[in-house]
């Protein structure tokens, strides 16, 4: 499945090369820094930034935020999700919430929300309705999937409600779990630093967006944007390590007990 | 085990379905009972009663001292945990009963080795073909100390020369520990080779139409004897 050679990498990065061409030669033809500055000027626009005393600020509260609205959505969809799976009236009773979850247009959330609450708020508040559906219907399903032959298995083999929980749900949800996790977190930044632009709390990455936007710097909005996409990457790559250590540590436990048995 | 005119009818829709009334029947302890009988005549269910997994609607089965405790169960299907290893799915359903770790591992790879699956402790459940799940099936249901076992047709979606294999296998670990085994299957020739006793069933409400005692030993019996040939054609007509 995860086959990455040489020719799919540098696929990949003349796919890299052509896109920064494209906008290279857009840029050329526009002629234009406000419409839309050079790559290479915006990469100066990054650079300066890097080195602005309250850029880890700025950045540093948007990621709390989105981590913080992260959590809450995984703790907050995983539980509901689990008991909507388990329980029809749960899941009826959740429907009408889900639907004007997933109906409500992002922005007016998040305008609503701002005659609620305060700026800081307002991000987490939008990202955890857009984010909860993702988590809540992927976790009920896994719940719904759950194999009924071996959950009869654990019953005959007298499993302890703890022990079926640990060796046959928890297992089981991993995959739907992971794929409502992803999704969510990837739907929070983006959520999180909309809600920023409009609201424009003191620090966070949308909030300098938003100023660079009035002040017509198009290559400080840009290297903003930059910096958003990579927090969303780097927050997908953490969470993959995240998956693959307790594989890597299971393993290792398994190796070592069947050397002690040789 | 003496079961005692057990009634069961499941409700589907509005009607009642009854699928066992006055069901009786006397089980050796320390024996096979091969309950032979169409599809869907409530073999499966009788099994259920046996395990607890149901209640009858009315009647008793009383089981004696030896039968009295947990059961082991083989399933159509292995039931394996697919995340994890062939040993632990074994080592898994000791843990209530063995506190000792070594131990359960011990155990389970004493019923691997059994079974001939020694090599393939540290595998997945899907790096393993069919019949070979379905043997660590076996080494898990004999490596629990179930008191009582309940298979219900276990060997039936494999092909012939592997359900022989897996009959064998069965039936060595069987011959070691010698537990009171009730048996679901619409294969005579299987009954036949494996029972002490054949219980051919009518379809629902299932009723014992004949019962057969085999007194040939186990390691004696073909399939080509002239006396288990008259007995799988009167099964037949």
């Amino acid at each position: 499945m995860n086959r990455s050679t040489w020719l799919t990498k540098s696929i990949t990065v003349l796919s890299v090369l052509i896109l920064l061409g494209l906008w290279q030669l857009g840029a050329y033809l526009l002629d234009s820094g406000v419409l839309l500055p050079t790559p290479g000027v915006t990469g100066s626009a990054l650079m300066v930034l890097l080195q602005q005393k309250p850029f880890s600020l700025n950045v540093l509260a948007t990621v709390i935020r989105a981590l913080q609205s992260f959590i809450i959505i995984f703790l907050v969809g995983g539980l509901f999700g689990v008991m909507a799976g388990y329980s029809k009236k749960v899941h009826a009773f959740l429907i009408p919430v889900l639907v004007i979850c997933k109906a409500t247009p992002v922005m007016s959330v998040i305008l609503l929300a701002f005659i609620w609450f305060s700026s800081g708020t307002v991000p987490l508040f939008s990202a955890f309705l857009m984010g909860f559906p993702v988590m809540f219907v992927q976790v009920e399903q896994g719940v719904k999937q759950l194999s009924p032959r071996l959950h009869e298995m654990t019953v005959m083999y007298g499993f302890s409600p703890l022990r079926r929980l640990i060796h046959f749900v928890i297992p089981s949800l991993t995959p739907s779990i992971i794929t409502g996790a992803k999704a969510s977190l990837s739907m929070v930044w983006k959520v999180v630093i909309a809600a920023e632009v409009l609201t424009v709390p003191r620090y966070g990455v949308g909030s300098r967006m938003q100023l660079a936007q009035v002040h017509l710097e198009t290559a400080e909005v840009l290297a903003w944007t930059m910096i958003a996409v990579l927090l969303t990457a780097i927050g997908d790559l953490l969470f993959i390590a995240m998956l693959n250590l307790p594989k890597k540590l299971m393993h290792a436990r398994q190796t070592q007990s069947m050397e002690n048995l040789q | 085990m003496n079961i005692r005119e057990i009634s069961k009818a499941y409700v589907v829709g509005s009607a009642q379905l009854p699928v066992l009334s006055d069901f009786s029947l006397e089980i050796d302890p320390g024996t096979i009972t091969a309950l032979v009988g169409p599809s869907g005549c409530g073999k499966t269910t009788l099994l259920r009663l046996i395990g607890a997994l149901e209640q009858p609607d009315s009647g008793t089965i009383e089981k004696s001292r030896d039968e009295v405790g947990p059961l082991s169960y083989l399933f159509q299907e292995p039931r394996l945990l697919p995340w994890h290893s062939v040993l632990a799915n074994v080592e898994l359903v000791l843990r209530p009963w063995y506190q000792d770790r070594e131990e359960r591992i011990e155990r389970s790879m004493r019923f691997l080795r059994m079974v001939g699956l020694e090599d393939y402790a540290r595998f997945k459940p899907d790096q393993l073909s069919g019949g070979m799940r379905q043997r660590v099936a076996i080494a898990r249901a004999f490596a629990y100390p179930g008191h009582i076992m309940l298979l219900d047709e276990p060997f039936q979606s494999l092909d012939t020369h592997l359900r022989w294999s897996l009959v064998e296998a069965f039936l060595t670990l069987w011959e070691a520990d010698k537990r009171t085994t009730v048996y679901v299957t619409h294969d005579i020739s299987e009954a036949l080779l494996m029972a002490d006793t054949v219980i051919r069933l009518t379809s629902r409400p299932m009723q014992i139409s004949r019962s057969y005692r085999i007194n040939t030993a186990r390691n004696n019996r073909s399939l080509a004897d002239p006396e288990f040939i008259d007995l799988q054609r009167s099964f037949y007509t």
